[in-house]
């Protein structure tokens, strides 16, 4: 069974003057049990209002959606059981402090009374938020309130966490600690589903990935797949002395050149010959997501 | 009640004894200056048959249950709304109807602790009062605090700020509270608004609550229950209907 299965999505907004933003264009995507898997998409992608879909918050105007072969749409507080969403908005209560928060956040998804202090105990320590457990939450600081999301979420040990952007407006310090909190919940057996802007943290901790914009899938598949795919494209090269002839196809990008490549071993050993000792390095470059990122979106 | 409902009304209990003080405090203190006004104004007048400070009194107790019930809810998902934490009972997995439950139970648990604790503050100045009808009072003060909570609810779900929500206050509430017969009794209005008074819901709520107490009633007690329940019943479909259309975008 897939922990997440969306398929054929779609979901528009009205604005003003009866305009409509498709703000979800048939998206599909699955993911298997116990992974973590990453969305990726400019500002306005459309990766919240897809997020607000899966969490039972919003209804999709068509698509059908499962969590753990449960239903989000007709069996929502079946679904809404599996799962811990941390919003990408930050908000806070105003009366009531971290303790009772999380105390009666537990309590609404049904953590009995008397198990609910062990777990705000741990969940306070994953958190490193043990001396403010009886601050008010309003008092705390952009980066606890943030953490206090977390928190919220993961008490009661959901099966499948979602966060909206976790690291926006986050030092590095902590979020760094953010992932490797999400890490660690993945290996007890958390399967995870995140979005972000900052490409590497997608590169370094998830397998599998969604590259969205417009509303639209525009790539989707194993990070290893897509990097492979647009890595065979070019043999990337630097030159001590700039101003030379440069072999057919070659094209500047920075300080770097590009060679398209038709037959790997054939091209690398042409571009060696035709620079000979005017070669700094050359490679074969697997391309980072950030390129790929940027080359499909610019499309 | 699951402990998935039980959190978010113990959540809403938690929230109003924050501001406990608040909570009784206003209600005791307008209570006890209409009790001054009413008491030297009507010292030893009888209403049909009923002591005029007794039954004021009880339109009173009734009069601060419908407030508090009303109130509670409305002022936690306005403010909820605005401040974005609305997001936490939208998450949650509890059924938009016993979200609404959740609260209107908290509203009546509000207006319970206000009436008792005023009540044990006030009662001594009402001379031979005696609670009548124990259960038929103690019924009419929990279906009244459900059911206000209820139309709390509606009204919290509805709207969007407190500018609204003193316009409801003002051209809704304060009228149905003043043509509820809570400081006169019917049979002293001219035709036609004795008769339609008994249009007014909230009249058969405090007619039910003071006849529970002083066994004084100005229509038929059975009619009142009746009319209590049904209104309820609409109240509870409209606030399920609204609370799974705002809960879900
Ligand atoms: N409630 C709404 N009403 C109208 N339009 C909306 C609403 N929510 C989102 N949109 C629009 O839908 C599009 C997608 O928004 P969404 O918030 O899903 O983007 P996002 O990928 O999460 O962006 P970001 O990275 O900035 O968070 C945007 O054009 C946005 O303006
Ligand atoms: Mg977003």
């Amino acid at each position: 069974m897939k922990a997440l299965d969306v398929s054929d999505v779609t979901k528009t907004f009205k604005v003003k003057q009866g305009s409509r933003i498709i703000a979800n264009d048939k998206i599909s995507l699955k993911i298997d049990e116990g992974k973590i898997y990453g969305l990726l998409g400019p500002n306005g992608a459309g990766k919240s209002t897809l997020i607000n879909i899966i969490s039972g918050i919003m209804l999709p105007d068509h698509g059908t959606l499962t969590v753990f072969g449960k239903n989000i749409v007709t069996q929502t507080v079946e679904a809404k059981k599996m799962m811990g969403v941390v919003p990408q908005e930050i908000v806070t209560e105003l009366a009531f402090t971290v303790q009772e928060i999380l105390h009666y956040n537990a309590g609404m998804y049904g953590v009995p009374f008397g198990e609910r202090a062990k777990l705000i105990t741990q969940v306070l320590s994953d958190l490193e938020l043990e001396d403010k457990r009886n601050e008010r939450a309003r008092n705390l600081s952009g980066g606890m309130k943030r953490r206090l999301m977390i928190a919220k979420a993961i008490v009661r040990r959901p099966r499948f966490l979602i966060l909206d952007e976790p690291t926006s407006g986050v030092d590095v310090a902590l979020r760094q600690k953010t992932w490797e909190l999400v890490r660690r919940m993945n290996k007890e057996g958390m399967t995870i589903l995140f979005t972000t802007h900052y490409i590497e943290e997608a590169e370094r901790l998830c397998e599998e990935i969604s590259l969205i914009n417009h509303g639209r899938v525009i790539k989707e598949g194993r990070v290893s797949d897509i990097q492979r795919e647009f890595s065979e494209n070019v043999v990337a090269f630097e030159l001590f002395d700039l101003n030379v002839a440069h072999l057919a196809g070659v094209a500047a990008d920075g300080k770097e050149f590009h060679l398209p490549i038709t037959e790997l071993d054939k091209d690398m050993s042409s571009v060696i010959r035709h620079y000979g000792s005017n070669l700094k390095s050359i490679k074969n470059e697997a391309a980072s997501l950030e390129q790929i990122f940027l080359k499909l979106t610019s499309q | 009640m699951t402990t998935y409902m039980w959190a978010l009304f113990a959540r809403e209990v938690k929230r109003f004894q924050k501001i406990w003080f608040d909570t009784v405090a206003t209600p005791i203190v307008s209570t006890v200056l209409y009790l001054a006004i009413f008491s030297v104004v009507a010292a030893g007048r009888t209403v049909a048959g009923a002591d005029y400070t007794a039954f004021v009194y009880t339109g009173l107790l009734g009069m601060m249950m419908v407030n508090s019930s009303f109130s509670n809810p409305a002022f936690a998902l306005i403010l909820s709304k605005n401040v974005g934490t609305i997001v936490d009972i939208q998450l949650a997995p509890i059924a938009p109807w016993k979200v609404g439950i959740a609260y209107a139970m908290a509203a009546f648990t509000r207006g319970l602790f206000t009436v008792v604790i005023a009540a044990l503050i006030t009662i001594w100045f009402i001379p031979g009062i005696a609670l009548m009808h124990v259960l038929v009072f103690v019924a009419a003060m929990f279906i009244t605090g459900l059911e206000f909570g209820m139309l709390g609810v509606i009204i919290g779900l509805l709207i969007k700020n407190f500018e609204s929500f003193t316009l409801v206050m003002t051209f809704i509430m304060q009228p149905m509270i003043f043509l509820a017969g809570i400081f006169y009794p019917l049979s002293s209005l001219p035709a036609p608004w004795d008769y339609l008074s008994l249009f007014n819901p909230l009249h058969h709520n405090i007619n039910l609550i003071r006849y529970g107490m002083i066994g004084y009633a100005d229509a038929s007690p059975l009619l009142s229950f009746a009319v209590m329940l049904s209104i309820s019943a609409i109240l509870f479909i409209v606030m399920n209907r609204i609370a799974v259309r705002s809960l879900k975008q």
